[in-house]
C-alpha cells in the first residue's frame, strides 16, 4: 500500500491558539497518511486535539506549521478560489446533528446547498440529484424533503448532513464524532450506513472519535492522539490486539466492553492528562506512564515504525519490555 | 420476606401532564433491591430511566405530575410522602449522583463547604468536627491532597473531581441506597473507569446499593449483578447479568447488545441495526411498544402488551409474545 500515493498526507500539522503570551499547542506536529479507499480512525480523550486536527485540515482553523496535500495539492498555501475549489473535494461531517442544519431551510435545499454555491447544476437535474441523495441515505424525499430540521430526531439529521456531504461528490469524508450523540439503536444504523455509503461512493474516511469501539469497527487503520501528538499508529486489528504505546494500552483496558465474561483488565490510569499550555518536557504522557525513565522527560520519542505500517512513538515500546 | 429487602418498587407509573395531553415516562415498573447489591438500569434517551430514578428518590416536580403505585425504602413508603418526611431520608438512607457535576455542584461555594452543609444541617455535626468529616470524605473518594482541595471551587476542578466531590456529597450521610443517574457519562474513558472502580469499592466498604442507571451496556457489564432493560417507560427484560447478556430472550435487548460495536470484534463487523427509533412516549403504540420497530411482530403484539413473564432461570423476566430461542453461547 506504501508504494501508491497518499490521498492525502500531513506533515508536522500543528495548530497554535493564542496570542504572545500564553501559546496552546492544541495539535503539536502531526503527520499522517491517508491512502485512497481506506478509513483512519483517529482517537483519544476530551483535549487531545483530535477535532482541531479534523478541522485544520479544512482549514476551518488555520495550522500555524506544517503540510497538508491532498492528492499532491498542497492545501495550507493555497487560499481563496482555489481554496474553496479544493474544498469541494474534502467535507465535514460534525458531531452535533442538528445544529449543523441550518433551521430556517428546508432540507432539500440544504442537501442542494453545495451544488447551488457551484452552479454546477440547475432545475430538474438539480431535483434529480437530490433526490437520489436523499433516497440514499434512508430519507423519502417526496414524503420529507420539504421539512425543516427541527422536524427530525438527531438520526435523522445526521442522514441528511451526510446526504449533503456527498453532494459535491468528495474523495475525503471527515467525520468528527459523528455519532457521539445518537442512542447506540441508531448509532448502529448511521456507522451501517456510512460502510455501505463509503463502497458505493468509493470515499475515503478520516473517522476522528473518542469510542473505541466504534472507531475499530470502521477503521482500517488508527491512530492515537494524546496532548496534541500522535503516540501510535498502526492496522485496526493490530493496534487493538498487541499495544505498543503504554498509553494505547491503558485506554483499550479503561474501555468498556458489553460482555461481562470479559476479562477484568489489567490497572487503571490514574491521574488526569496535563494541561496542553504547559506540556511536559520529552515525551509527553511520561507523567501519567509506569514506564517513564530520566530519557523519557529528556528526550522526546519520535514516530517510529516498529512492524508494518506500525509506528510508535515510546522509547520502551510494549513488545521489547516483555521481552528485556 | 420483603423486610430483607433495601427497595421494593410496586407498579410505579409516573404520568406527565403536558400541554398535549398526558405523558406517561414510567409505566408500571416492579422490581426489588437487596442490601449490598448493584442494579443496572439500562436503556436509550427517552426510556424513562433518569424518571424512573427520581421517582424513587421521590424527587418529582410539585405540578403537573400524577405518581402511582409504591416505593418501599427501607419501610418508607416514598410515593405520597410530604416533602418534609421525604427529608428525613434524603442524604441519610438515599443519595443521588447526577449526570453533569458542574451543574449539580454550586459553582459559587468552595467544594468542602457543599460536603459540610449534609454533615451539619442533616447530620447535625459541629463546623469542626464536619470539616474535619468533609476532608475525610475527600480523601475517601480519592482526591489527592484533600485539606487544599476543601478550599477551592468547582470550577478549577476537572469533570473527574468533579463527580468525585459529587460522590463525597452523596456520601456524607452514610446512605444505604446509592442512585447513580449516567455518573459517567460525559467523562473520559480513563477517568470513567476511575469513578466506576471508585463507586464499586465504596459498595464494598461501605456495605451500600448502587442503582447504576446507562445507557452504556459496557458500564454496566461487569459491574452490576442484575440488570432492567427499559423501552418506553416499561422493563422490557430483567434478570442477572449474565441471563441478560447471554440468555436474552427480548428482541430488544439482543438490538441494544448487537448494535453496539465491540472492541473484541475484527474492525468492519456488520452492526445489528433495528430501524426506526424509540417511540414518543406521548403516543405509544397500543401492544408492544417495541412491535413497530422488531422484525418478529405480529398481529398480537401490535393489539396486546404483553406482560413480564418468567423465563427458565431464577429471576429472568421479560415482556415478549415471541421471544427469542436460546441459543447457546458458543466459546471462542
Amino acid at each position: 500500500m506504501s508504494d501508491t500515493l497518499p490521498l492525502l498526507r500531513v506533515r508536522d500539522l500543528t495548530v497554535t491558539f493564542g496570542g504572545h503570551r500564553r501559546k496552546l499547542s492544541a495539535v503539536a506536529g502531526v503527520s499522517f497518511e491517508i491512502f485512497e479507499g481506506e478509513t483512519l480512525g483517529l482517537v483519544g480523550e476530551s483535549g487531545c486535539g483530535k477535532s482541531t486536527t479534523g478541522r485544520a485540515l479544512m482549514r476551518i482553523v488555520e495550522p500555524s506549521a506544517g503540510s497538508i496535500e491532498l492528492e499532491g495539492t498542497e492545501l495550507t498555501t493555497t487560499s481563496g478560489k482555489g481554496l474553496r475549489q479544493l474544498r469541494t473535494r474534502m467535507q465535514m461531517i460534525f458531531q452535533d446533528p442538528i445544529s449543523s442544519l441550518n433551521p430556517r431551510r428546508r432540507i432539500r435545499d440544504i442537501v442542494a446547498e453545495p451544488l447551488d454555491c457551484w452552479h454546477r447544476v440547475e432545475g430538474d437535474e438539480r431535483a434529480a440529484i437530490v433526490h437520489d441523495l436523499l433516497t440514499k441515505v434512508g430519507i423519502d424525499p417526496d414524503v420529507y424533503g420539504d421539512r425543516y430540521p427541527r422536524q427530525f430526531s438527531g438520526g435523522q439529521c445526521q442522514r441528511i448532513s451526510i446526504a449533503r456531504s456527498l453532494a459535491m461528490r468528495p474523495k475525503l469524508l471527515i467525520c468528527d464524532e459523528m455519532v457521539s450523540a445518537l442512542d447506540v439503536s441508531v448509532q448502529a444504523q448511521i456507522l451501517n450506513l456510512l460502510e455501505d455509503l463509503k463502497a458505493e461512493y468509493g470515499l475515503t474516511l478520516l473517522f476522528i472519535s473518542h469510542d473505541l469501539a466504534v472507531v475499530k469497527n470502521v477503521s482500517d487503520r488508527v491512530a492515537v492522539m494524546y496532548l496534541g501528538k500522535i503516540c501510535e499508529i498502526g492496522p485496526a486489528d493490530t493496534l487493538y490486539e498487541s499495544p505498543e504505546h503504554p498509553y494505547t494500552s491503558f485506554l483499550l483496558g479503561a474501555a468498556l466492553e458489553a460482555d461481562p465474561d470479559s476479562p477484568v483488565r489489567g490497572e487503571v490510569l490514574s491521574g488526569e492528562p496535563p494541561s496542553p499550555l504547559y506540556p511536559p518536557s520529552g515525551c509527553r504522557f511520561r507523567t501519567r506512564c509506569p514506564n517513564a525513565t530520566n530519557k523519557c522527560a529528556e528526550e522526546e520519542p519520535p514516530l517510529v515504525e516498529i512492524a508494518p505500517e506500525h509506528r510508535v512513538a515510546c522509547h520502551y515500546p510494549l513488545s521489547t519490555l516483555a521481552r528485556r | 420476606m420483603n423486610e430483607a429487602k433495601l427497595l421494593v418498587v410496586r407498579d410505579l407509573t409516573t404520568t406527565f401532564h403536558t400541554p398535549t395531553g398526558p405523558l406517561r415516562a414510567v409505566g408500571g415498573v416492579s422490581f426489588d433491591l437487596e442490601q449490598n447489591e448493584t442494579l443496572g438500569i439500562v436503556g436509550e434517551s427517552g426510556a424513562g430511566k433518569t424518571v424512573l430514578a427520581r421517582t424513587i428518590m421521590g424527587l418529582q416536580p410539585r405540578t403537573n405530575v400524577e405518581v402511582s403505585g409504591s416505593v418501599l425504602l427501607n419501610g418508607f413508603e416514598v410515593v405520597g410522602a410530604s416533602e418534609k418526611q421525604k427529608r428525613s431520608i434524603w442524604g441519610l438512607q438515599v443519595a443521588m449522583v447526577f449526570q453533569d457535576p458542574m451543574t449539580s455542584l454550586n459553582p459559587v461555594m468552595r467544594v468542602g463547604k457543599q460536603i459540610d452543609e449534609v454533615l451539619r444541617v442533616r447530620l447535625g455535626m459541629d463546623r469542626h468536627a464536619a470539616k474535619a468529616r468533609a476532608i475525610e470524605l475527600l480523601e475517601l473518594v480519592g482526591i489527592p491532597s484533600p485539606a487544599e482541595r476543601y478550599c477551592v471551587f468547582p470550577g478549577e476542578l476537572s469533570g473527574g473531581m468533579r463527580q468525585r466531590v459529587v460522590i463525597a456529597t452523596a456520601l456524607a450521610g452514610s446512605p444505604q441506597l446509592l442512585m447513580a443517574d449516567e455518573p459517567t457519562t460525559g467523562l473520559d474513558v480513563t477517568i470513567q473507569a476511575q469513578i466506576l472502580n471508585l463507586l464499586d469499592e465504596l459498595k464494598g466498604r461501605l456495605r451500600m446499593s448502587v442503582v447504576l442507571v446507562t445507557h452504556d451496556l459496557g458500564v454496566v457489564a461487569t459491574r452490576s449483578s442484575r440488570i432492567i432493560v427499559l423501552y418506553a417507560g416499561r422493563i422490557v427484560e430483567i434478570g442477572s447479568t449474565r441471563d441478560v447478556f447471554a440468555r436474552h430472550r427480548m428482541p430488544y435487548t439482543r438490538a441494544l447488545l448487537e448494535g453496539s460495536p465491540k472492541i473484541s470484534n475484527p474492525s468492519h463487523t456488520r452492526l445489528l441495526a433495528i430501524p426506526g427509533r424509540p417511540p414518543n412516549l406521548a403516543n405509544l403504540p397500543r401492544g408492544c411498544a417495541f412491535a413497530p420497530r422488531c422484525s418478529y411482530a405480529s398481529d398480537r403484539c401490535r393489539e396486546e402488551r404483553p406482560e413480564l413473564e418468567p423465563a427458565d432461570e431464577v429471576g429472568h423476566a421479560f415482556a415478549c409474545w415471541h421471544p427469542l430461542p436460546l441459543t447457546q453461547k458458543i466459546p471462542a
